[in-house]
C-alpha cells in the first residue's frame, strides 16, 4: 500500500513538473461558433489480420465520442470532440510511425490505445516524450506496466494477473498434468506464455514451452507448416492440455492442425483469441469449438442496452462479444472525464501533460467497473479474470466462470 | 529393467511415434512446395527468369478454388463420390484460374519487356511489381483476414504409418500432387508440346527456325507452371484457409526447393521440394518450430556449397 501511494505521489509530482516544462501542444481549434474542437486518437489495427479486434475498440471509443458531444453522458460540453483512427494494424513495426504522427495532430489531446502491446511498446518512447497520455483498452502485457512511463495507463488487468488464473484454470480446475505452452513469438504472447508456464509448473503440471511465430496467413513471415509439426509433437507427447498466447488468427491454425492430428485433450488461449473473428480463421470452422478463452479486467463486459444498439448501428456488429469495446468505450470516457475536471472555464485550455495528471487523480464508474489508476498505470482494483467457451455452430463464446 | 531402462523404451516410444508423424506431415508439405516449385523451375528454363509473381498464383488458385467450393457446397460437408467430386471440381477451378492468371501475368508483364529485349533487371523489377499488384488487389477485394475453406470432408485418419495417424487431407495431397507431378513430367517429356518446350528451353532461335511458335510455346510454359501453382493454392488453402499473402511463405519455399533441386530442372523440383519438406518437418523433432526456416534455408546453403548447380544441376532442355 506504502508502494503504491509513493508511485501515485511520484506519478503526480513529476507530471506536475513535466506540465510546467510542456511545450502547449494539445491546443484546440475553434469553430465557428467559438466552441474549441479537440481530437481524441484510437491507435489500434483497423485493417489487417487484426483489424475485427481493432474495430470492435474504435466504435467502442465513437460511442462514447458521440454520447459526450450530444451532451448524454456529461451534460453540454464546453468544447466538441473528434476521434481520429492510427491504424497500425497491431504491429510494432508499424506503431511509430502511427505514434509519430498522433503526436504531430496539434488538437489531439490523448490516445485510446495503443491496443496491442507490442505495438504500445513500440509507441510509448514518442507518447512518453510528448508527455501524451495513452489510456489503452487492450494491452495486457505484464511488463508495460514496470516502465517509468507516467503517460501509460489501462483499464485491463495486466498478463500476469491473467496468466497466473489461467494456468490455475487449466491445473486446478481441469486436473491438467501435463501442458505444452505455445506462444507467437510476439510481445504479448510470448510474455503471457511465459507466465502462465511459470504458475503451471507452480501449480505442479509438467510443462513443454513452444514458440510458433506468427505466419504469413496472419501478418508474419513464418510458415504455416509448423503447426501440422508441432500438433504432431504434441500428439506423440500425449499432452493433457495445449495453451496458446498469441492472436485469434495464429490460434485457429493452431486449432486447425491439433484437429488434424486428432487431439483431444483440453486447450485454451487468451483474450486475443477472444474474439468472433476465430471462427473465420479456422479451417475446419468447428475444430475451435469447446475451446477456452480468458480475459481479464472488466471481464465479459459489454456494452448493452442503449450503449449495443448505437455500437452496433456504427459498426454492424453486435456487442455482445465485441471484445475489448467496453473498455475501449471507458478508456475514452476517462478522457473527457479528465479535461472537464481541467476545463473548468472557457479560457483554460487543454493540455496533453495535465491530462496525465488528472487521469491519475480520477475515480470513474465505468461499464467494465471502477476504474482507477495506479501510478504504474495499472488498475487499482484486484481485477477478476473471466473464463468463456468457445461455440462453433452460434460463432460465439459462453462465459463459463470467474478467477 | 530398471528406471533408466523404462525411460529410453518410452522416449524411444515418443521419438518413433513423432518420427513417423512428422515425415507423413513433411512429405505432403514437400508435395505441395514441389508442384509450386515446378512453376518456378519450367519458367526459369525456358526463359532465365525467376517468376516472382508466381506467389500470386499460388494465392489466386486458392481464392478461385474457396470461392467455387463456397458456392458449392457452403456449410455443407458431402461425404463418398461427393466428396471426391468437389475435389476434382476444386483443383480444376484452383488449375484453370492459375494457369489463366500465370498466362496474363506474362502477357502483360513479361511479353512487352521481350519484344524490346529488355535487360534481366527489368524482368525482376516488373515481376516484383506484378507480384504487389496481385496480393494487394486480391487484399483490397477479398478483405485482409484469413477465410476458412469449406471442407469436402471430415478429416478423420484414414490409416496409420507405424502409429502415426495419416489423415484423409494429407492423403488428398499426396494423391494429387503426385498425379499432377508425373502429368507433368510426362507431358514436358513425351507430348508434341513438350518437346517443343524443351527445344525453346534449349536454344529458342533454333527452336524458331524448325518452326516452334516460341511465344506460344512460353504461354504454354507459364499455364503448365500456373495450374500446378493454383492447384498447390488449392491444396494449401482446404488446409489453412484462404488469406491474400498465402502464397508468399510457401512459393518462398518452392523456389528454394527449384534452386535446391537444380534450378531448370523439373525433376530436381519436385525432389527439392519433397528433400526441403521432410527436412524442415523433422527438424522440429530437435528445434523449435520458430526455427525451420533457418533449418530449411541452412540446408540449401550448404547444398548449394558442396553442389552449386543443385542436386540434380541440370537444364530443362537436357533434363526431362
Amino acid at each position: 500500500m506504502k508502494l503504491r501511494f509513493n508511485k501515485t505521489v511520484a506519478a503526480v509530482t513529476s507530471s506536475a513538473v513535466l506540465l510546467m516544462a510542456a511545450p502547449a501542444v494539445g491546443e484546440v481549434s475553434a469553430s465557428a461558433a467559438g466552441v474549441p474542437t479537440y481530437t481524441i486518437g484510437y491507435q489500434g489495427p483497423l485493417s489487417g489480420s487484426y483489424a475485427y479486434l481493432g474495430e470492435y475498440m474504435y466504435y467502442g471509443a465513437l460511442v462514447a465520442i458521440n454520447n459526450a458531444n450530444a451532451g448524454a453522458k456529461f451534460g453540454k460540453l464546453p468544447f466538441k470532440l473528434k476521434l481520429a483512427r492510427y491504424d497500425d494494424q497491431g504491429s510494432s513495426t508499424l506503431a511509430p510511425a502511427q505514434a509519430q504522427a498522433a503526436i504531430q495532430n496539434p488538437s489531439l489531446v490523448a490516445i485510446v490505445g495503443p491496443a496491442f502491446s507490442g505495438a504500445t511498446e513500440a509507441s510509448e518512447p514518442y507518447y512518453s516524450r510528448a508527455h501524451m497520455a495513452t489510456v489503452s483498452p487492450s494491452a495486457t502485457a505484464a511488463a508495460l506496466a514496470k516502465g517509468a512511463r507516467n503517460n501509460f495507463m489501462r483499464v485491463v488487468a495486466g498478463d500476469d494477473v491473467q496468466g497466473a488464473a489461467d494456468a490455475n484454470f487449466l491445473v486446478k480446475t481441469h486436473h491438467v498434468k501435463s501442458l505444452v505452452v505455445i506462444n507467437n513469438g510476439s510481445f504479448y504472447g510470448a510474455g503471457l506464455a511465459a507466465v502462465v508456464s511459470k504458475q503451471a509448473q507452480k501449480d505442479g503440471a509438467s510443462v513443454t514451452n513452444y514458440t510458433d511465430p506468427t505466419t504469413g496467413s496472419c501478418g508474419g513471415t513464418a510458415s504455416t507448416t509448423q503447426y501440422a509439426a508441432t500438433a504432431t509433437q504434441i500428439m506423440a507427447a500425449h499432452a493433457d492440455a495445449v495453451y496458446f498466447g498469441g492472436y485469434y488468427c495464429g490460434f485457429g491454425l493452431l486449432l486447425g492442425a491439433l484437429s488434424s492430428a486428432g487431439y483431444t485433450g483440453t486447450i485454451m488461449s487468451d483474450d486475443g483469441s477472444w474474439s468472433t473473428g476465430l471462427f473465420g480463421d479456422t479451417t475446419p470452422p468447428t475444430a475451435a469449438n469447446g475451446v477456452y478463452v480468458s480475459e481479464a479486467g472488466g471481464g465479459n463486459a459489454n456494452l448493452t442496452g442503449k450503449l449495443a444498439s448505437q455500437f452496433q448501428k456504427l459498426s454492424h456488429q453486435k456487442a455482445q462479444g465485441a471484445t475489448y469495446a467496453a473498455q475501449a468505450y471507458d478508456a475514452t470516457n476517462m478522457i473527457i472525464k479528465a479535461m472537464l475536471s481541467i476545463k473548468r472555464s472557457p479560457k483554460i485550455k487543454v493540455l496533453r501533460a495535465q491530462l496525465v495528471v488528472e487521469l491519475h487523480k480520477l475515480t470513474f464508474p465505468g461499464v467494465t467497473g471502477t476504474i482507477h489508476f495506479q501510478g504504474n498505470g495499472d488498475l487499482s482494483r484486484n481485477s477478476i479474470v473471466e473464463f468463456a467457451q468457445a461455440n462453433a455452430t452460434t460463432k460465439t463464446f459462453k462465459v463459463i466462470g470467474h478467477s | 529393467m530398471g528406471a533408466f531402462g523404462h525411460f529410453l523404451v518410452s522416449h524411444f516410444a515418443t521419438l518413433r511415434l513423432e518420427f513417423w508423424g512428422l515425415l507423413v506431415g513433411g512429405v505432403a508439405n514437400g508435395l505441395i512446395y514441389g508442384m509450386v516449385a515446378v512453376g518456378y523451375t519450367l519458367v526459369y528454363g525456358v526463359l532465365r527468369l525467376i517468376n516472382f509473381a508466381h506467389s500470386e498464383i499460388v494465392m489466386t488458385g486458392g481464392f478461385t478454388s474457396y470461392f467455387v467450393l463456397r458456392g458449392l457446397i457452403g456449410t455443407s460437408i458431402p461425404n463418398g463420390w461427393a466428396t471426391v467430386g468437389v475435389l476434382v471440381v476444386g483443383m480444376v477451378a484452383g488449375g484453370v484460374s492459375g494457369a489463366v492468371m500465370a498466362m496474363l501475368v506474362e502477357r502483360v508483364a513479361y511479353r512487352p519487356l521481350r519484344r524490346r529485349r529488355a535487360p534481366q533487371l527489368a524482368y525482376l523489377i516488373s515481376a516484383i511489381g506484378a507480384s504487389y499488384f496481385l496480393f494487394n488487389l486480391a487484399g483490397k477485394e477479398f478483405g485482409r483476414v484469413l477465410l476458412s475453406v469449406p471442407q469436402p470432408y471430415i478429416n478423420h485418419p484414414i490409416f496409420s504409418v507405424f502409429g502415426a495417424p495419416v489423415q484423409l487431407y494429407y492423403l488428398v495431397i499426396v494423391i494429387a500432387s503426385a498425379a499432377m507431378l508425373v502429368g507433368a513430367d510426362q507431358f514436358v517429356g513425351r507430348t508434341r508440346l513438350g518437346r517443343g518446350l524443351r527445344a525453346v528451353a534449349q536454344d529458342s532461335e533454333t527452336a524458331s527456325l524448325l518452326g516452334v511458335d516460341v511465344n506460344r510455346t512460353i504461354a504454354l510454359t507459364f499455364a503448365l507452371g500456373g495450374a500446378l501453382g493454383g492447384i498447390g493454392g488449392f491444396l494449401l488453402g482446404l488446409g489453412t484457409g484462404v488469406v491474400y499473402t498465402m502464397g508468399f511463405v510457401p512459393a518462398l519455399k518452392a523456389f528454394t526447393a527449384a534452386v535446391l533441386g537444380g534450378i531448370g530442372n523439373l525433376r530436381g523440383a519436385m525432389i527439392g521440394g519433397l528433400l526441403l519438406g521432410v527436412v524442415e518437418s523433422l527438424s522440429i523433432a530437435f528445434v523449435q518450430p520458430a526455427y525451420i526456416d533457418v533449418v530449411a534455408f541452412g540446408i540449401l546453403v550448404l547444398v548449394l556449397l558442396v553442389r552449386p548447380t543443385g542436386i540434380l544441376g541440370e537444364r530443362l532442355g537436357r533434363a526431362a
